[in-house]
């Protein structure tokens, strides 16, 4: 066993704080393993946080931390992407392999390598991840239902000599399939201890916990897993004359740093973010080529050698066959197979994936899937968005009632009840929209459709792998374009972080829903389909199109790149795990509460005020006598074109007669808000966006919406409620059917309108979230600048063309 | 037992890998996911989308990168 990792005598603070003294060295714990073995899973039952887990290779592409005190102890764990080898060049397996290895370039004197597109100046370096030393402890997280293939990783886990602890997941689901790993077997072979538990089950992190305060965790020992004597005298030979006095690397990385030199066919290329120093690109190779001729020398391919050693000690491991892989499970398909060929049962996984993933009926699949979603999100949603309506307007209703008049009142009601209760009605839609999405994440299907799509994305220039990120962008395209980090290719991967903005997030659903609620009739078409769903559909694939050429577009542009073919590991179907399901979407719905809830509360109070000052009934240099400035402001301010009646002498209210001026038929409360900051600042871009079809106030709306998109329903909301000076309290869509123009008395709002408007929140960048991301993905301000402007330029044109168009359709 | 290109393989037909003949990067990240020389397996669905299932692991491998698997036929 190995020691212990050194004592600390932390106060016990609470799970996830650290302590505050930040001298105290806390032991870390990482989590390692192959994609989608549920190491999420154990380390939020360890660590008591929730982080996002599903049913998919792929899912974690960053290090998460959390606390745990074991045993009187306290320890980080860290949740690693998962990978398949610490050889892999996957943006996000490279964050795995170097946490593990504590480098993330440090000691290097070596340039910084770049293997991206030109054009676009974008590698596949890391994005800045937190800074970490090697861990003192792996947890290496195997699928006991797939120990062959998994157990690769472990023995490259054991040549970086770190303490680990092996973790034999997944224990029910192996049982069901008659597979039975023998921990004991495995523990004598690897050296290291092991423990088999079942992540969804709750004892899991707990017999996890035990293992750890009982020290059952060992230092394992590099080239445990007995390569051929020339390999190993290879290893030797290039740590010896290369890696230890030249790569600049941490001891852990070693040995699996000269075992990826022997295997690579272009060793010299960067790998861990550098390149050799300059001049010492010969002594690299003069170092590997002999380290390859003693491989070769023994009879054995240098590039094929490690491997097969490797499946050779791990046959050894878990059936004692010392060269077939996964024999017993091979046997347990060919038995299935041969009853299939027999006309016996075919496995009910086979006959969906011959459905799910055929040529042509896998996109039509696909398609129909991603229909039934909206659908389903327009129609269930909508009792629950009008109680949470009712709920609203009655707290409205209490708080007027109940509260003095003045203005922490008219904050209250005017501006955070209506600007909040503007966007959390649309808290249904979301859920669901989420639900939907952790669903199918859960069942295993969307590894099948990036399988599926991979022959049409890469027309577009993109990956297969590009479809789960675009998928996650319905949700939000901030994780949608973190999770680009598992599509290898630097080029395929820029493609995607651009085009992704364009499909429709969950920010865009309350806009949308406003919009087609108020303008789109809810009449039956097609016999079983609501014109409302089918409109709400229309957009998404808007958006979804909208992507594809912006992604043609691109991909004439950069510089052509070889595509890289698509392989992936398809999970089992599963029954999606429902605790996991809602507790996933409820954390996404919590999310959206708190986030938009606390951007919406700030963006209302100041727009209150921005849109009930100043106060217009008695302007302040009328007072004072100033009759002819008075005069002049008023023609200029509110535009007046025919006589405007000012009893300024009088000091009464400004009023005007019917007809007679842009205030003409106005409510009082119209005239105040026109007149107001919000007013002049909104009627100050009007002559930008009236070609669109916009009118002033939803130029407020659009300002305030550049922070996130749904926030312009919270603004309307606000501004509607200020407007409304005879205490309306009718839902946001009858005020915006109802708006009308006071000078012309036509309604402010058509169906031309309310398109323009969609259209334009479809295609412009009014997310400052993702624009960070971008930002830190790509690692420089232009593309986000490009795709700010670009996309809103963008906007602006093809909502011009909508409205035209429309207008002159639809009259 | 004639070698083949797995693109050539029927439905159901079980096969032990002979070769991987593509580049170096390809070969490793089909060796990672369990798919080496001597392994063996069978064809769940195909050709045109093939999936593999080879051990425990099932594949889904595009059409470019399976004419590069030369498989013996079991």
């Amino acid at each position: 066993m190995a020691p212990r990792p050194a004592a600390v005598q932390g106060a016990k603070t609470g799970h996830n704080q650290e302590p505050e003294d930040g001298s105290i060295h806390i032991p870390t714990i990482a989590l390692a393993g192959n994609p989608n073995t549920g190491k999420s899973t154990l380390f939020n039952g360890m660590t008591g946080l929730r982080q996002h887990i599903a049913n998919y290779p792929g899912i974690t592409v960053d290090l998460s931390t959390g606390f745990a005190d074991i045993g009187g102890q306290r320890y980080r764990i860290v949740d690693l992407p998962g990978t398949y080898s610490l050889h892999s060049r996957k943006p996000d397996e490279r964050i795995a392999v170097r946490s593990l290895f504590g480098t993330i370039g440090a000691g290097h004197s070596g340039r910084t390598g770049d293997s991206g597109p030109a054009k676009t100046g974008m590698n596949n370096k890391m994005p800045e991840a937190d800074e970490l030393s090697p861990p003192d402890l792996i947890l290496n997280i195997v699928d006991s239902s797939n120990p062959d293939r998994n157990l690769f990783l472990t023995t490259q886990l054991m040549d970086t000599g770190i303490p680990m602890l092996v973790v034999l997941n997944m224990a029910d689901l192996a049982r069901e399939k008659g597979i039975d790993p023998d921990p004991e077997r495995l523990e004598r072979k690897l050296g290291v201890p092991v423990v088999s538990v079942s992540a969804t089950e709750r004892s899991a992190a707990g017999l996890i916990r035990d293992a750890i305060a009982g020290e059952r965790f060992a230092r394992p020992k590099p080239l445990g897993w007995r390569p051929e004597k020339a390999l190993r005298k290879a290893v030797e030979h290039l740590v010896e004359h290369w890696v230890r006095p030249h790569s600049g690397l941490p001891a852990a990385a070693h040995i699996p740093e000269a075992l990826r030199l022997i295997s690579d066919e272009h060793p010299g290329t960067p790998f861990h973010d550098t390149l050799p120093p300059p001049g010492m690109q010969k002594v690299l190779e003069k170092a590997v080529d002999e380290a390859r001729s003693i491989i070769r020398q023994a009879g054995g391919n240098p590039v094929a050698i490690e491997v097969l050693n490797r499946y050779e000690f791990i046959g050894g491991c878990t059936s004692g066959n010392a060269t077939k892989t996964a024999t017993a499970s091979a046997t347990a398909t060919a038995n299935a197979n041969a009853k299939a060929n027999t006309g016996a049962t075919i496995p009910i996984a086979d006959r969906i994936d011959t459905m799910v993933t055929h040529r042509i009926l896998g996109p039509l699949f696909f398609a129909l899937v991603l229909m039934l979603v909206f659908q389903s999100i327009f129609t269930w949603a909508e009792p629950f968005m009008d109680l949470i309506d009712l709920v609203f307007i009655s707290s409205g209703m209490w708080l007027s009632a109940n509260l003095p008049p003045g203005i922490l009142t008219d904050v209250l009601v005017d501006g955070v009840l209506a600007g909040l209760g503007g966007v959390i009605i649309f808290l249904p839609q979301i859920l669901f929209l989420f639900f939907f999405i952790h669903l199918l994440e859960g069942s295993g299907y969307m590894a099948r459709a990036a399988f599926v799509m991979d022959r049409f994305m890469a027309r577009l220039g993109m990956h297969g792998r590009s479809v789960v990120p675009l998928v996650s962008g319905f949700a939000c395209a901030v994780p949608g374009i973190m999770a680009t980090r598992s599509i290898e290719s630097a080029r395929d991967r820029f493609i995607t972080i651009m085009v992704l903005p364009f499909m429709t997030c969950s920010a865009r659903l309350p806009v949308y829903a406003l919009l087609i609620a108020a303008f789109i009739p809810p009449t039956v078409v097609l016999g079983f389909l609501n014109l409302q769903g089918v409109v709400f559909f229309g957009l998404y694939m808007f958006g979804i199109l909208t992507a594809v050429l912006a992604a043609l577009v691109l991909n004439r542009m950069l510089p052509k790149e070889k595509h890289r073919p698509f392989v992936m590991e398809l999970p089992d179907y599963r029954m999606p795990d429902w605790r996991t399901v809602l507790s996933n979407t409820f954390d996404r719905g919590r999310v959206f509460v708190v986030e938009a809830g606390r951007i919406i509360i700030a963006i209302s109070i100041v727009l209150w005020f921005l849109a009930s000052y100043p106060k217009t009934d008695v302007l302040p240099h009328i007072q004072g006598g100033d009759v002819a400035l008075v005069e002049e402001e008023v023609e200029e301010e509110i535009e007046v074109d025919i006589d405007v009646d000012v009893d300024v002498e009088m000091g009464m209210e400004m009023e005007a007669e019917p007809g007679t001026g842009a205030e003409a038929g106005e409510s009082a409360g119209g005239r105040e808000l026109r007149n107001s900051y919000a007013g002049r600042i909104g009627r100050f871009i009007e002559p930008a966006i009236e070609p669109l079809g916009f009118d002033w106030k939803i130029g407020i709306g659009l300002i305030t919406s550049f922070a996130a998109r749904e926030v312009i329903v919270g603004t309307l909301n606000t501004i509607y409620s200020i407007q409304a000076d005879n205490g309306s309290e009718e839902p946001l869509r009858q005020k915006l059917i109802g708006d009308t123009h006071p000078e012309t008395g036509q309604p402010v709002y058509t169906i031309a309108t309310a398109l323009s408007l969609m259209v334009f929140f479809a295609l412009a960048m009014q997310c400052m979230a993702t624009i960070a991301v971008v930002r830190r993905e790509t690692g420089t301000w232009k593309w986000p600048l490009v795709m700010f402007l670009g996309m809103t330029a963008l906007a602006w044109v093809c909502s011009f063309v909508v409205y035209q168009v429309a207008g002159l359709l639809l009259g | 037992m004639l070698l083949k290109p797995i693109l050539l393989a029927g439905k159901g037909e079980q096969f032990t890998i002979h070769s991987l003949g593509s580049n170096h990067e390809e070969v490793s990240g089909l060796q990672q996911l369990g798919c080496f020389e001597g392994a063996t397996g069978r064809v769940v669905s195909g050709p045109s989308n093939l999936i593999l299932q080879i051990g425990n692991t099932r594949l889904a491998i595009s059409d470019r990168l399976a004419r590069t698997i030369v498989i013996r036929s079991q």
